[in-house]
């Protein structure tokens, strides 16, 4: 009898299982298919269409002066607001002093109010303050507004005092200057940039996506046949514990994979969709070996989260039960990958390619951007191998408990 | 032999008769122990082929417990259970190949149906497809139930359940079957149509282990009675033996006369762990209503 074909049987039947539930569809293949797609196509557009929204916004503001500003006049017109003209109230500890706005501001009635004083001891410096709410949009529109006809009318006001001078402004205020194009300069392929720029938050989706996606099927496939009690009759089968590891683990593998795969191909249909229309960013270059290592280095990390959730969801009596106990893992994940990103490469120390989780996430940093070092490659694949087989050991020890097959039915 | 018996409804075909009361399965002095309970207490007991044998006792008597000893899911604290077969013996564990297991669960999927179900387990038998869909057929059909093999267990009734996991449980045609309170839950009819069918399984020549806490019930389906309570065999014999020893005129008085001293405590105490155990504790409140007396 062959020993394959059990195994064959469980990961056939699981993953049957699995797929039957529509939500799974959505789970693991809609959700990350779409989710870089819209945050790279989609949100953009958003922002896009919210600017122009901002943009048609009719905004009432107040500018509050004792002085002649003539000059700024044609600014302001600039900002299509409707302008109304004050004289700075008496009373104010200094322009940003707001206490007598609180009501026009908070109640809408009015968006911002500019005030602006000529410094009296020498009439060349103004003071200005804007009054707004942080927290109406409005209110802010109003304020970037003003800030721009303000900024432009001090340019203006820069280059005619300069001009006075007998200095020429340009000269003045850029006399040291970039010849020729920025990005022409950097040596680096488009290709090179866009694997660096990945290389930021790949290793990312993959450790959360890969613990994220494994979660759920690991618990149902553990601690759900435990609480519908199907686990007994399937242990009353001629197939040992390590079989019916195998296969489980298998097939929440396999979906797990599938997830990553989806969202990485999702990731790079975005980045695909967004470079068609760019000079800077590029589809990244990777050479064979460094992908080969990419997906050795993500399928160890995978052993040894899935073996790890399997043992950890099995020890449980119900779904509940395993979810609070999976959950936090999640988390255990998230923040090593975290601070896997911020660690440098460069000169990097060899005891990080030691440390279970952080040692495959910069593993994937490092091949993203096309570098190969056999010592990092023998350091994070030996400890990873020796995480997955505790892992693997660890599982295969809580899949024999004999306890096993009480279920809380 | 192997049981092959659901057939046809009448007349019933037996299988060859030579090895009918050859020894099957033996149980010698276990015990096995679970935490601060000692689930059972130095059991021997002999199953021959053919035999019809009831489990009778209370909850939490230890009547699972042995199932599951039988079926190699626990092993004996103390002593061994052995599988007879070819004049050769091994640990049960090693030959559940050769068991038909119908837990109190039924343990059916209910995202799959009903065949793929039956299929599932066969293929972890070793069976192939076309052989197992075969003697899917033949039981299916004896049983009343070819039309519900396609539809998935999610809708099914307690006695369509119970249906799916007899043939289940039969379809890689084992040589002994072991039910858990098979008429668990169930309606009369259903009752009776799972009664009159390990019935035919016994006329058949099939070993069978029915576990129950109705007496009745194994009187009308079993012809060996094996009364446990509180981990111990307490009466082992046909109906009629057990009358003679406990000199008794009817089964219920005799069980009774059996089990006179109080029924154990049965929660288990290694359900959960210590940490779990203490907070549940600090966060039950233990005082009940009045008149109520203290929790635990």
């Amino acid at each position: 009898m062959s020993r394959t074909r059990q195994v064959r049987a469980i990961v056939s039947k699981e993953l049957i299982d699995y797929v039957r539930d529509w939500r799974t569809l959505l789970a693991i293949v809609l959700v990350p298919l779409l989710l870089f797609p819209l945050l790279f196509v989609a949100l953009p557009l958003l922002l896009q269409a919210e600017y122009v929204e901002r943009q048609e916004f009719d905004l009432n503001v107040v500018i509050q002066t004792d002085d002649s500003v003539e000059s700024l006049k044609p600014f302001l017109f600039d900002t299509e607001m409707e302008l109304s003209w004050e004289t700075i109230p008496v009373g104010i500890a200094n322009l940003s002093d707001s206490a007598l706005e609180d009501e026009r501001i908070g109640s809408g009635q009015v968006h911002s109010v500019l005030r602006l004083q000529k410094n009296i001891d020498n009439g060349t410096i103004w003071y200005y303050a804007i009054l707004y709410d942080s927290t109406d949009e409005r209110a802010s529109e109003a304020k970037r507004r003003l800030l721009v006809a303000v900024f432009a009318w001090e340019d203006e006001q820069v280059n005619t005092t300069l001009e006075m001078a007998g200095l020429d402004p340009e000269k003045t205020l850029d006399p040291v200057r970039w010849d020729g194009d920025s990005q022409v300069a950097d040596v680096a392929t488009t290709g090179q940039q866009a694997g660096f720029a990945l290389s930021l938050f790949i290793p990312l989706i993959v450790a959360t996506w890969t613990a994220t996606a494994a979660m759920q099927p690991a618990i149902d496939m553990t601690a759900g046949e435990r609480e519908r009690g199907t686990l007994e009759a399937l242990l009353c089968a001629p197939i040992t514990r390590m079989e019916l590891l195998v296969g489980k683990w298998i097939a929440v593998a396999t979906i797990a994979a599938i997830g990553v795969l989806i969202q990485v191909v999702g990731l790079f249909l975005a980045i695909s969709m967004i470079a068609r229309g760019s000079s800077v960013l590029g589809m990244p270059s990777i050479g064979a070996t460094a992908l080969i290592l990419m997906f050795s280095s993500i399928l160890l990390f995978a052993v040894m989260i899935v073996a790890f959730q399997l043992a950890l969801a099995v020890r449980s009596h119900s779904v509940k039960e395993a979810g609070t106990v999976l959950g936090p893992i999640i988390l255990l994940i998230i923040i090593p990958a975290l601070f896997a990103q911020l660690i440098n490469l460069e000169g990097i120390e060899f005891w990080w390619f030691l440390i279970p989780v952080v040692n495959i996430l910069i593993a994937l940093r490092e091949l993203l951007t096309d570098t190969v070092v056999v010592e990092h490659i023998l350091l994070w694949a030996g400890s990873s191998l020796l995480y997955a087989f505790i892992a693997a050991w660890y599982a295969s020890k809580q899949f024999n408990r004999e306890d096993l097959v009480e279920s809380i039915n | 032999m192997r049981i092959n018996i659901l057939v046809s409804i009448a007349p019933l075909k037996h299988v060859e008769s030579d090895g009918v009361g050859d020894i099957l399965l033996t149980i010698n002095n276990v015990s096995k122990q679970f935490s601060h309970i000692e689930a059972l207490k130095n059991v021997n007991l002999t199953l021959n082929r053919g035999d019809i044998v009831g489990l009778v006792g209370g909850n939490g008597a230890g009547k699972t417990t042995l199932l599951r000893l039988m079926c190699g899911l626990y092993h004996p604290t103390t002593g061994q259970v052995l599988f007879h077969r070819d004049s050769s013996q091994a640990p049960v564990a090693e030959m559940r190949r050769f068991l038909g297991v119908v837990p109190e669960a039924t343990g059916l999927y209910y995202r799959l149906t009903a065949w793929e179900n039956i299929r599932y387990h066969s293929r972890l038998h070793g069976i192939s497809d076309e052989e197992c869909w075969k003697n899917t057929l033949e039981i299916a059909k004896d049983l009343d139930f070819v039309e519900s093999l396609g539809r998935p267990t999610r809708g099914f009734s307690k006695g369509m359940r119970q249906k799916a996991a007899i043939i289940r449980a039969l379809a890689h045609k084992p040589e002994i079957l072991l039910l858990d309170e098979p008429t668990g839950g169930l309606d009369v009819t259903s009752a009776r149509m799972v009664r009159s069918l390990v019935k035919r399984m016994g006329q058949a020549g099939g070993t069978v282990i029915y576990s129950t806490h109705k007496l009745a019930e194994a009187e009308q389906v079993c012809d060996r009675i094996i009364i446990i309570h509180n981990g111990e065999v307490r009466a082992d014999g046909s109906p009629s033996e057990l009358l003679d020893i406990t000199q008794t005129t009817s089964l219920e008085e005799a069980y009774v006369k059996l089990t006179m001293d109080a029924a154990r405590e049965t929660e288990k105490e290694d359900v959960e762990g210590r940490i779990a155990k203490f907070w549940r504790r600090m966060m039950t409140p233990r005082k009940l209503p009045e008149g109520g007396g203290e929790d635990e």
